[in-house]
């Protein structure tokens, strides 16, 4: 039983960062139906520019250093959704160039990303990395800690912007009817645009929170890539709130595998409950709808 | 047929003139991996054919390298021999993977193939070798593939490009293209029309398995000479493999050529050139051909050549007669009228059947119900449909009339009920099964498979039907309905009351014992209204029954023998046309309480 709860426990932990990832590639989904293959490369990018804050001289903290990463990437995202993803919006005839254009995308991060720095995997170790408290047998690991209350955070205030402002609202009015929303007046270009920048920080923040506890390389989003994917799946295709809960289940799964079998396959238990999901539940575990919220 | 050919024999030509006359290891390397890919190309492209984008064919290149380096270590097997093995299991892992996903829509099935090679990698990483050399077995060259001579593996390789080709053109031409290309375009209608979806995508997706494996062998023996699992498990071989096949045409037989040709040398020079300094040089060609590809020509350049050839051609040849007009229209024949290997007799699934006096009823509806969700749609619908009758149905918007057409096609499963056809329950046939057994119906909505011809689009209902000869068939109806002069056009070239006919030419070409028309008169002016049911009466044999739904209640009622009245999903009226037009339910149905209240008062 204990040992079962050592690895329960950092499987919550990690859950949260995973929901956070998922949360941003859900909620892009959502709005507007594309399936963003480069989702997990916004969070290499996110990892690097961390690292990059951290040990470029500034030595800034990697949890102190959020509110910019959200902001750069925000910015980020509507650029990229301003130069790219809105010209295969709408083409309803078929999603393949979607598929191409953000796995298109990815790759050149990943390669750029390559050329200016190698392929050496960087590590950020701020003075909590490696330390931990006890409670009873099981270990909690502080940057794992930090970066679980981080997720739980940025849920809250994902929920308040979804449903206090204006633009929040916009947002969930067109994930639910994006026809019906151009009816009542929602800009949905803007919409969207915005809700690709808050989707991509969203990633890029849960990247950040990554970065203590995982080393980083330019191929790195290629691991996260099915988690968020299974974990969006898992909470229904299109669903936030769904995609989170996916994420913590992901990351749970992940981790209590690892009773069983070596840590180094913990992924193949992933990969297979993506599969099974898709088989048996295609609408993820929370049924049919698909909604932002 | 020799439109076909001119591509083999420019192929085969630029191939061995090449292949004599490069003699640097670097350049012989660079002809044999553009071959390598183009095959790997043609056999992912083959999913492509059913708009089915798969990011998992690294698994079948695994199993195949894998394979043929197992068999090869522990048993001295022949690479050859490996590679049927490899391909054979290729093919079973493809069934495997594509069973359960088929039945989903959209790209469900492009989630579900990221995790196979990963899940593959991993495993055999960790239980098994992450790299295998593959042994040296100089003693025997054809046996055990292994040239002396770096150029016979091009001649290998040319003869592998071609067989996957062929394969590839023998889909195009016959059933089996017109059924992909039918789920392409529009998967819902493909079934409604007899196309069984689910079979054809696993028969592609185990071919295209099986040229992936195949193309493994190649590769590993030309060129890498060890297998290893994150090599040729990785996303890499997706991502080329996409990129070859989008870049020259997706879905057609010569893309993934000319994209191998443009793509792999230009990745492989400028590798060689700036490599060295630019680690990622190879990768971020592909990438940007995908994003150049995506924003600019989404179908790929062979699509967007003939466009611009087509351009050409009534830019610069004004006069009908010019050369340049002459040959430009040469390249851009008008689209390949259907093979004639469509043609070859089959048996028909279904005899043929005559109405006899005091027959069963062709339809019987019985207490059929069905909800979504909290909204009950229908409830307890109960009617017949005798042999040679036209019933009506009408009700207000919302009444549950296109549901219950839905259900008797299949599209929509019942809560309750049961449904007969010709005596025969049909509640767990599925949807091209039933078209078979001879029900047809047209759409609300008119739907088509957008880039085939009004032609092809009857073919794969014919095909559907097994008629026996679909193209002649097909061609005949359009005759009779007048779509003779566009029939190799573009759909989209067609009026609203062209894709009616065009719809109803499809509906008719099974010569169904029952069809079922949607609201056919809707979007039609009055003189094309008064034709309509003309045209239906001319088509049909005298047994078939005909179920109408219409809201024009004042074309129906002539039409229609009997109509049946629903309002919220129940059966509210049902008898003689006249009867129920009178009936002072179906006048509050379409009028409101209110204005049978003020009916009353005066």
């Amino acid at each position: 039983m204990t040992e079962f709860l050592q690895f329960l426990v950092p499987g919550i932990l990690i859950g949260g960062v995973y929901a956070l990832l998922a949360s941003g590639l859900g909620l892009i989904f959502g709005v507007m139906r594309v399936v963003n293959f480069a989702q997990a490369d916004f969070m290499m990018l996110a990892m690097y520019l961390s690292w990059a804050l951290f040990a470029g001289g500034i030595g800034m903290d990697p949890f102190l250093a959020m509110p910019g990463i959200f902001a750069v990437f925000l910015l980020l995202g509507m650029a990229i959704h301003w130069l790219f993803i809105r010209f295969v919006i709408g083409r309803h005839e078929n999603h393949d160039a979607q598929v191409i254009l953000t796995i298109g995308l990815g790759l050149i991060f990943q390669n750029l990303i390559l050329i200016r720095y190698s392929s050496e995997p960087r590590v950020v170790a701020p003075s909590y990395a490696n330390t931990g408290d006890f409670i009873g047998d099981i270990f909690i690991s502080r940057a794992r800690l930090y970066a679980f209350l981080l997720s739980l955070l940025v849920a809250a205030l994902l929920f308040l912007f979804l449903n206090r402002t204006g633009t929040g609202r916009a947002i969930r009015a067109a994930s639910e009817n994006w026809e019906a929303a151009t009816y009542m007046g929602i800009n949905i270009d803007r919409t969207n645009r915005i809700a690709f920048g808050v989707g991509v920080a969203l990633t890029a923040v849960g990247g950040a929170a990554l970065v203590t506890f995982q080393s980083i390389t330019p191929f790195v989003g290629l691991r996260f890539v099915v988690v968020m994917f299974a974990a969006v799946v898992l909470g229904g295709l299109g669903s936030v709130s769904g995609a989170f809960v996916g994420g913590v289940l992901i990351g749970i799964i992940q981790s209590v595998s690892q009773v069983w079998t070596s840590a180094a396959v913990k992924n193949v238990w992933v990969f297979a409950l993506f599969l099974l999901i898709l088989y048996v539940r295609p609408n993820g575990l929370f049924g049919k709808v698909q909604r932002a919220i | 047929m020799t439109r076909r050919l001119i591509p083999f024999v420019v192929l085969v030509a630029a191939v061995a003139l090449l292949n004599g006359w490069l003699y640097q290891r670097f350049h012989v390397r660079v002809l044999t991996l553009a071959v390598v890919w183009a095959l790997a190309g043609v056999a992912w492209n083959l999913m492509a054919k059913a708009g089915q984008i798969s990011l998992g064919h690294s698994a079948f290149v695994g199993i195949g390298a894998y394979g043929f380096t197992v068999l090869l270590r522990e048993g001295g097997m022949s690479p050859w021999t490996g590679m049927a093995i490899g391909m054979g299991a290729a093919a079973v892992v493809a069934f495997v993977i594509g069973l359960p996903t088929f039945r989903l829509k959209g790209f469900y099935f492009t989630l579900a193939t990221i995790s196979f090679p990963l899940i593959l990698e991993l495993l055999v990483s960790h239980y098994g070798e992450p790299e295998l050399t593959v042994p040296f077995h100089p003693e025997n060259q054809w046996k055990f593939m292994e040239f002396s001579n770096a150029h016979t593996y091009v001649w290998v390789g040319l003869g592998m490009l071609i067989v996957a080709l062929l394969i590839s053109e023998l889909i195009d031409v016959t059933s089996f293209g017109f059924a992909l290309r039918a789920i392409r375009d529009n998967e819902v209608l493909a079934r409604a029309v007899g196309i069984r979806t689910v079979a054809w995508k696993s028969a592609a997706f185990m071919i295209s398995a099986a040229l992936s494996a195949a193309m493994a062998v190649l590769w590993v023996k030309a060129v890498l000479r060890v297998t290893v699992a994150e090599e040729v498990f990785g996303i890499t071989v997706v991502i080329v493999m996409l990129s070859v096949a989008f870049v020259g045409g997706v879905g057609m037989t010569w893309g993934p050529v000319v994209g191998a040709a443009f793509l792999i040398p230009l990745a492989m020079f400028l590798d060689d050139s700036i490599g060295e300094a630019v680690p990622g040089a190879q990768e971020l060609v592909y990438a940007a051909a995908l994003v150049l590809v995506a924003l600019l020509i989404p179908r790929g350049i062979l699509p967007a050549a003939g466009r611009g050839c087509r351009w050409l051609a009534t830019r610069l040849g004004s006069t009908p007669g010019s050369p340049v007009r002459q040959s430009l229209q040469r390249v851009v024949a008008p689209p390949p009228r259907p093979s004639p290997l469509l043609s070859v007799p089959r048996r028909p699934r279904r005899p043929a059947v005559l109405p006899q006096a005091g027959e069963a009823p062709v339809l019987e509806v019985d207490s059929v119900a069905k909800s979504f969700g909290a909204n009950r749609v229908l409830s307890d619908v109960s009617f017949t449909v005798a042999a040679g009758t036209r019933v009506g149905i009408i009700g207000p918007n919302g009444a549950g009339k296109t549901t219950l057409f839905n259900i008797m096609t299949a599209h929509l499963r019942a809560d309750a009920g049961r449904i007969r056809f010709k005596s025969i329950p049909i509640d767990r046939i599925r949807a091209p099964r039933r078209y078979e057994l001879g029900i047809s119906r047209t759409f609300q909505v008119p739907q088509g498979f957008g880039l085939m011809s009004p032609l092809d689009n009857v073919v794969v209902a014919a095909i559907g039907a097994s008629v026996r000869h679909p193209v002649d068939a097909s061609m005949a109806m359009l005759e009779r309905v007048g779509l003779t002069s566009k029939a190799l056009g573009q759909l989209s070239a067609l009026t609203v009351a062209e894709t009616k006919s065009l719809e109803l030419a499809r509906a008719m070409v099974s010569e169904p014992e029952l069809l079922l028309l949607d609201e056919p008169l809707a979007g039609l002016n009055e003189a094309e209204r008064d034709r309509f049911f003309g045209i239906v009466d001319d088509l049909v044999a005298p047994h078939t029954a005909i179920v109408v739904i219409e809201h024009s209640v004042r074309s129906l009622v002539r039409y229609a023998e009997s109509v049946v009245a629903l309002d919220e999903g129940r059966i509210i009226a049902h008898g003689s046309p006249d009867d129920v037009v009178s009936d002072p339910r179906v006048i509050e149905a379409y009028l409101g309480s209110k204005w049978m209240e003020r009916a009353r008062d005066q």
